[in-house]
């Protein structure tokens, strides 16, 4: 049975461009506009794998990651975040919020500085999930 | 009512990274959370005769955009704070509306958008515009001092002007949600000329100590919570006197109350609000009556 993923993005062309990746690769995409919204379908839907943007309306993928973290339910769901925002940005983001008081989180299973190819994506899609 | 969220709406006329970061003093009072907002105006991508819609043309704007808004989100992630952005294409008013709806902020920063001389006519204020929709506060920040320094703490120090309408009791209650950063505030009230209208000397000194008093007992609220407060009673034209208040007692901006109608009597309505959100050089902190408030 084909496997649901989870595209978390606010941009339309990216969002097109994901979909068609993952449907020509035999996945089922589902879709979320921000973390907000992709945070209550992760719940619901329970996907094989989350592709993640950083920089959104509502929730950033920043809160979202970790909010995935911090679920024992979800915490296992490989992410991989596709985003302009810089690697070392993302994790000294989460450094900060450790520091704030919170728990530390891993590392994402994959990060992928936009803009990406879709032979390289469907690549790293495949090790994670098959 | 605490700020956590702001939206920051941005034409990259006025407002840039810096004029954000001379608001990072909010963090002191829970501020966390920044949505950048920048619209492309519909004219800028409009149909053209034998060209239609200019799609290239919208890309491009988006794209020079995001990546503004990449380099500023990139800075305040890695201080821990949580940031969003929108880059819309549409009317500037009605789109800082409906993202400051949507995502709930709690302050509107803004820089100073006018219309036309000939659409302000028909159209009114987009300032006023703004206030008479919503009912979240609005700053209209302007952070560059008349010294090109940069105002970098415009919650200092500020001239919180009343006229002793229900909007600027109201005003005086969201100030005092920033005893954290505010160091001192200038309470000032401006009588017009008209209120000195009796020839009796008696009843003019009358109206003086009683604006006096009222004036103390804001005061007096500002200190009851540790914030260092002054009074004073200027007397003139509205406008003119606050800016002059402004710089007389080297404030950091100018906050008043609006009632978000169309009324005459309002001082701070009207073109009072106006002229100083589009003209005072100083940052302008505008705050509907019915703005929540922490102890509401």
């Amino acid at each position: 049975m084909a496997k649901k993923i989870l595209a978390v993005d606010d941009d339309p062309d990216i969002i097109i461009f994901v979909k068609t990746v993952l449907e020509e690769n035999g996945y089922i995409p589902l879709i979320a506009r921000n973390g907000e919204t992709g945070m209550a379908m992760v719940r619901e839907e329970k996907p094989a794998l989350v592709i993640l943007d950083i920089l959104m309306p509502k929730q950033s993928g920043i809160r979202m990651y970790r909010e995935m973290r911090f679920d024992e339910s979800l915490k296992n769901i490989p992410v991989v975040i596709l985003s302009g925002i810089a690697k070392r940005t993302f994790l000294r983001s989460q450094e900060a919020l450790t520091e704030f008081g919170d728990q530390s989180v891993p590392e994402p299973e994959a990060y992928i500085e936009k803009p990406v190819e879709p032979e390289e994506l469907a690549e790293v899609i495949k090790k994670l999930v098959d | 009512m605490k700020t956590k969220k702001m939206l920051f709406v941005t034409q990259f006329e006025e407002l840039w990274f810096d004029a954000l970061q001379s608001l990072m003093d909010l963090r002191k009072s829970g501020f966390n959370h920044v949505v950048f907002l920048h619209v492309i105006e519909r004219d800028k991508v409009a149909m053209r005769r034998g060209k239609g819609y200019l799609k290239d043309q919208e890309v491009k704007l988006r794209e020079m955009a995001n990546v503004r808004f990449i380099d500023w989100a990139e800075d305040l992630f890695v201080q821990g704070m949580e940031v969003g952005a929108y880059i819309v294409v549409g009317d500037i008013l009605p789109k800082i509306i409906s993202t400051a709806e949507e995502e709930g902020v709690d302050l509107i920063v803004t820089g100073r958008h006018r219309r036309p001389k000939l659409e302000e006519l028909y159209a009114g204020s987009e300032t006023l515009e703004l206030l008479r929709r919503t009912s979240t506060p609005v700053l209209v920040h302007k952070y560059m001092l008349p010294s090109g320094k940069i105002n970098e703490k415009p919650f200092e120090r500020p001239l919180l002007a009343l006229d002793w309408s229900p909007a600027s009791e109201n005003a005086v209650r969201y100030l005092l949600g920033f005893k954290d950063i505010i160091k001192k505030v200038v309470v000032i009230h401006v009588a017009g000329e008209k209120t000195f209208k009796s020839d009796s000397a008696m009843e003019i000194q009358a109206i003086r100590k009683k604006n006096r008093q009222k004036l103390e007992e804001v005061c007096d609220a500002f200190r009851d919570v540790g914030i260092e407060a002054e009074s004073h009673l200027y007397v003139g034209a509205t406008c003119e006197q606050l800016e002059k208040a402004a710089q007389e007692r080297e404030a950091t901006m100018i906050v008043g109350g609006t009632t978000g109608k169309k009324s005459l009597k309002e001082i701070f309505l009207g073109n009072t609000a106006k002229k100083l959100a589009e003209r005072s050089v100083f940052p302008t902190l505008l705050i509907p009556a019915n703005t929540r408030h922490e102890d509401s």
